[in-house]
C-alpha cells in the first residue's frame, strides 16, 4: 500500500498520475502476498514490466489474441489462481465478450479484467473507444463492474478484489495521466458503495471514472456563479449498484444529473433509472448526459465531450435546468 | 528474457492415481457398452440428443476414461489427476456415460434425469452443477484456450499431470482455437494434448465440401504442434497413439487427429447429415441396437 501512496508528497486536486503505473506497482506488491496471482495481457503490457520481471512464471503475454487470453485466464482460475487480464477495453469487452460470459461468469471465477480506453479517450476513433462496455458488462450474471477515475483508487480496488470469489471488471480512461480526486486516506473506498465526493443539498450529480472530476468542477462553478449547492457522487461501482445511496440522494436532493463517458443509455443513468422506477421514486428533475447514438469521431477527450453534449458546460447547464424545476430560476 | 521457472519432472509421473489395466478387447467392450447406453438414453429422452458426434467420439472417450487418463472417481480434486476439457460440449452425454462407466456417476440417474428440470446432466456440461466436470463448455472453440490455461498452471508449478481436451473438427473453424494453438506452442506446453474427432461433418454439411480443412494435419504442424494421426475407431491404434504421447514435461503440445465416422456403429446414422442430433422412437431404437450388435459380430 505504501508503495503507491508514498508517491504523493503533497496533494492537490487534479494532480496527474498514471493509473497504469499504479496498477503495475500494485500488482507487483500483491504478487508477493498472493503466490497464485497471475497477470495476462494481449500485447498491452508496457506498464506490467515490474510484475513480469519479478514474477516471470506468473506473467503471460499471448500477443494479439484476446479470446485466448480470457480463456486461458479462466483455465488458470479453474486451477485456483487469481488471474488479472490487462488490456484495452474495447477489445476485451467485445471481441472476448463470450469468453468473459461463458468461461468466467458462468462458472463464477475470480478473474479481474482491467483495461483502458473506457469512453471517448485516446483519440483512436470509434474502434478504440469502449462506449458500450458498461452496458455489456453490467448485464452479465456474477460480474462486478467498476469504473475508476482516481489512479490511487485503482490500486485500492485491486487490493480489495483479492478476496472476491467472482469476476471483476475495472474500467479506466487512458490511464496515462489521470486526475487524483481524493486525498489519500480521505474517503472510504468499498466495492459496491458509492462515494460522496462533495456534499450538497440542491441536487446530486452522479458520475463515474473521469467524469467525477468534471462533476466536481461543475459543482464549484454552480456554487460560485449560481449559488447552487450540488452534491457529487462517485458511483464507481455500477454493479452491484448502491441503491441505498441513490434513494437517500433522491430523498435529500430530489434532483439528479448523471454524467458519464459512455452511451447515455445502457450505463450509469440507466442503472439509476432502474432503481428509481423499481422503487417507485419520482424525482423533481432528472437529466442524463452521455454519448448519443453516434460513432463519435476524432478529437481530444474534452473536445469530444463538449461536441457530444456531456462536457463541463453541459453539466453546469443540466444542473441549472433541473434546479430550475425547483425554484423556477433557470 | 529467459524464464528459469521450470522444475525438472524427472520420474515424478503421477503415482497416487493408478490407471486400470485393460486389454484391447476389454476396451472394445467398454466402447460397445458406451454406445449401447447412449442409444438407450436416446430412446428414453424425448428431446434431441447429439447422437452423431457422440457415436463418432465414443472410442476416444473410452480410450481416455477407461485407459489413458489418471483420474479417480473417489477423489475429484486430487491435484495429480489428469484434467479433461470437453471442448465439443454437445457430446456431454457421451462424457457423462463414459464417466459413469468409470464410476464417477450413476448411469440410471443420468437416464432418469437427463435434460430435465434441475438435473445436473444437461445438453452441455456445467461444472457448477456437476462436480467432476472440470470446466463448463458448450460454445465451440472455448476448450483449447481453457485447457491451455490449465496446462500453463501445471507446467509453471512443476506438476506432472496432463491436460486433455476433445474438439470436433468442425469447431476448429473457430479463430479462438488457433489463438490458443499459438499460445500453447509459445509457452512450450507439452503437457497439453488435444484429441480431435475428425468426423468430417458439420451440423449441416460435410466439412471438405463447404469448409476445406485439408491439409489438416499440416495446419497443426505449421503451428508447431506434434501431430499424431490415428483411426479413431481402432482401439488398438488409439492405445498405441496414447502410449506414444511425449512425456508431460516435453515442450511440444500434441494433437491426436482421430479419423472417425459420424454416427459410427449404427448403419442408418453413419455419415448421415440427418443424424447430427435426433431422438429414437421404439422401432428406431431396436433397429439401432440391432445394427450395433451386427457390427460387433462382423468385427
Amino acid at each position: 500500500m505504501a508503495a503507491t501512496t508514498e508517491q504523493i508528497t503533497s496533494f492537490t486536486f487534479g494532480d496527474l498520475l498514471s493509473s497504469r503505473t499504479v496498477i503495475g506497482q500494485t500488482l507487483k506488491e500483491l504478487g508477493q502476498d498472493h503466490d497464485n496471482l497471475w497477470v495476462l495481457t494481449p500485447d498491452i503490457g508496457a506498464t506490467l514490466v515490474e510484475f513480469r520481471d519479478t514474477y516471470p512464471d506468473r506473467f503471460v503475454d499471448v500477443g494479439l489474441s484476446e479470446q485466448a487470453c480470457v480463456g486461458i485466464a479462466a483455465g488458470l482460475a479453474a486451477e485456483g489462481n487469481i488471474p488479472v487480464v490487462s488490456g484495452m477495453l474495447p477489445f476485451l469487452s467485445m471481441r472476448a465478450l463470450e469468453q468473459v460470459r461463458s468461461d468466467i461468469c458462468y462458472p463464477n471465477l475470480p478473474v479481474k479484467i482491467v483495461g483502458t480506453h473506457g469512453g471517448l479517450v485516446g483519440n483512436g476513433g470509434s474502434t478504440h473507444y469502449a462506449v458500450e462496455d458498461l452496458g455489456l458488462m453490467t448485464s452479465l450474471v456474477n460480474m462486478t463492474v467498476t469504473s475508476i477515475g482516481d489512479p490511487l483508487m485503482v490500486g485500492e480496488v485491486l487490493r480489495q478484489s483479492m478476496d472476491m470469489t467472482g469476476p471483476l471488471y475495472i474500467r479506466l480512461a487512458v490511464g496515462k495521466k489521470d486526475k487524483v480526486v481524493y486525498e489519500p486516506g480521505s474517503v472510504r473506498i468499498e466495492i459496491g458503495k458509492g462515494i460522496t465526493a462533495r456534499e450538497g443539498g440542491d441536487l446530486t450529480i452522479f458520475a463515474h471514472g473521469e467524469t467525477v472530476s468534471q462533476a466536481l468542477e461543475a459543482a464549484e462553478t454552480l456554487a460560485a456563479d449560481h449559488g447552487l449547492d450540488a452534491r457529487v457522487v462517485d458511483m464507481f461501482t455500477l454493479k452491484p449498484i448502491d441503491e441505498d445511496l441513490i434513494l437517500r440522494c433522491a430523498e435529500e436532493t430530489g434532483r439528479f444529473v448523471v454524467v458519464e463517458d459512455h452511451l447515455a443509455y445502457g450505463g450509469l443513468a440507466s442503472r439509476i433509472s432502474d432503481v428509481l422506477v423499481d422503487r417507485g421514486v419520482r424525482l423533481e428533475g432528472f437529466r442524463r448526459l452521455g454519448i448519443p447514438q453516434v460513432f463519435a469521431g476524432f478529437g481530444e477527450d474534452t473536445e469530444l465531450r463538449d461536441k457530444h453534449g456531456y462536457g463541463l458546460t453541459a453539466t453546469v447547464d443540466a444542473a441549472l435546468a433541473v434546479a430550475g424545476a425547483k425554484g423556477g430560476a433557470s | 528474457m529467459s524464464l528459469e521457472y521450470r522444475i525438472p519432472l524427472g520420474d515424478q509421473m503421477p503415482q497416487t492415481i493408478t490407471r486400470p489395466a485393460r486389454s484391447i478387447t476389454d476396451l472394445e467392450d467398454k466402447a460397445y457398452e458406451l454406445r449401447e447406453k447412449l442409444l438407450l438414453l436416446c430412446g428414453e429422452y424425448d428431446g434431441a440428443v447429439h447422437i452423431g458426434g457422440d457415436l463418432s467420439s465414443a472410442d476416444i472417450f473410452t480410450l481416455l476414461f477407461q485407459y489413458g487418463m489418471h483420474v479417480d472417481p473417489q477423489d475429484l480434486r486430487n491435484p495429480e489427476r489428469d484434467r479433461f476439457v470437453l471442448s465439443k460440449g454437445h457430446a456431454a452425454v457421451c462424457m457423462y456415460i463414459a464417466m459413469a462407466i468409470r464410476g464417477f456417476f450413476d448411469y440410471d440417474e443420468i437416464v432418469r434425469t437427463y435434460g430435465r428440470l434441475d438435473s445436473a446432466y444437461g445438453m452441455h456440461p456445467c461444472k457448477v452443477q456437476l462436480p467432476g466436470v472440470e470446466v463448463s463448455t458448450g460454445s465451440l472453440g472455448h476448450g483449447l484456450p481453457l485447457a491451455t490455461g490449465m496446462a500453463l498452471h501445471g507446467r509453471r508449478n512443476g506438476m506432472a499431470h496432463r491436460v486433455f481436451t476433445l474438439m470436433g473438427d468442425g469447431e476448429t473453424g473457430e479463430g479462438s482455437v488457433w489463438e490458443a494453438a499459438l499460445a500453447a506452442r509459445s509457452n512450450d506446453l507439452g503437457n497439453l494434448v488435444a484429441f480431435i474427432d475428425r468426423n468430417r461433418q458439420l451440423m449441416t454439411s460435410f466439412s471438405e465440401e463447404r469448409v476445406r480443412l485439408e491439409p489438416y494435419p499440416d495446419k497443426w504442424r505449421a503451428f508447431g504442434w506434434n501431430v499424431i494421426e490415428v483411426d479413431g475407431h481402432d482401439m488398438g491404434a488409439l492405445v498405441e497413439a496414447f502410449d506414444s504421447l511425449p512425456d508431460p514435461d516435453s515442450d511440444t503440445p500434441t494433437v491426436v487427429i482421430c479419423e472417425t465416422v459420424k454416427g459410427k456403429g449404427v448403419d442408418f446414422m453413419e455419415r448421415n447429415l440427418a443424424w447430427h442430433a435426433g431422438s429414437l422412437n421404439d422401432k428406431d431404437l431396436q433397429r439401432a441396437l440391432a445394427s450395433l450388435a451386427d457390427g460387433r459380430k462382423a468385427a
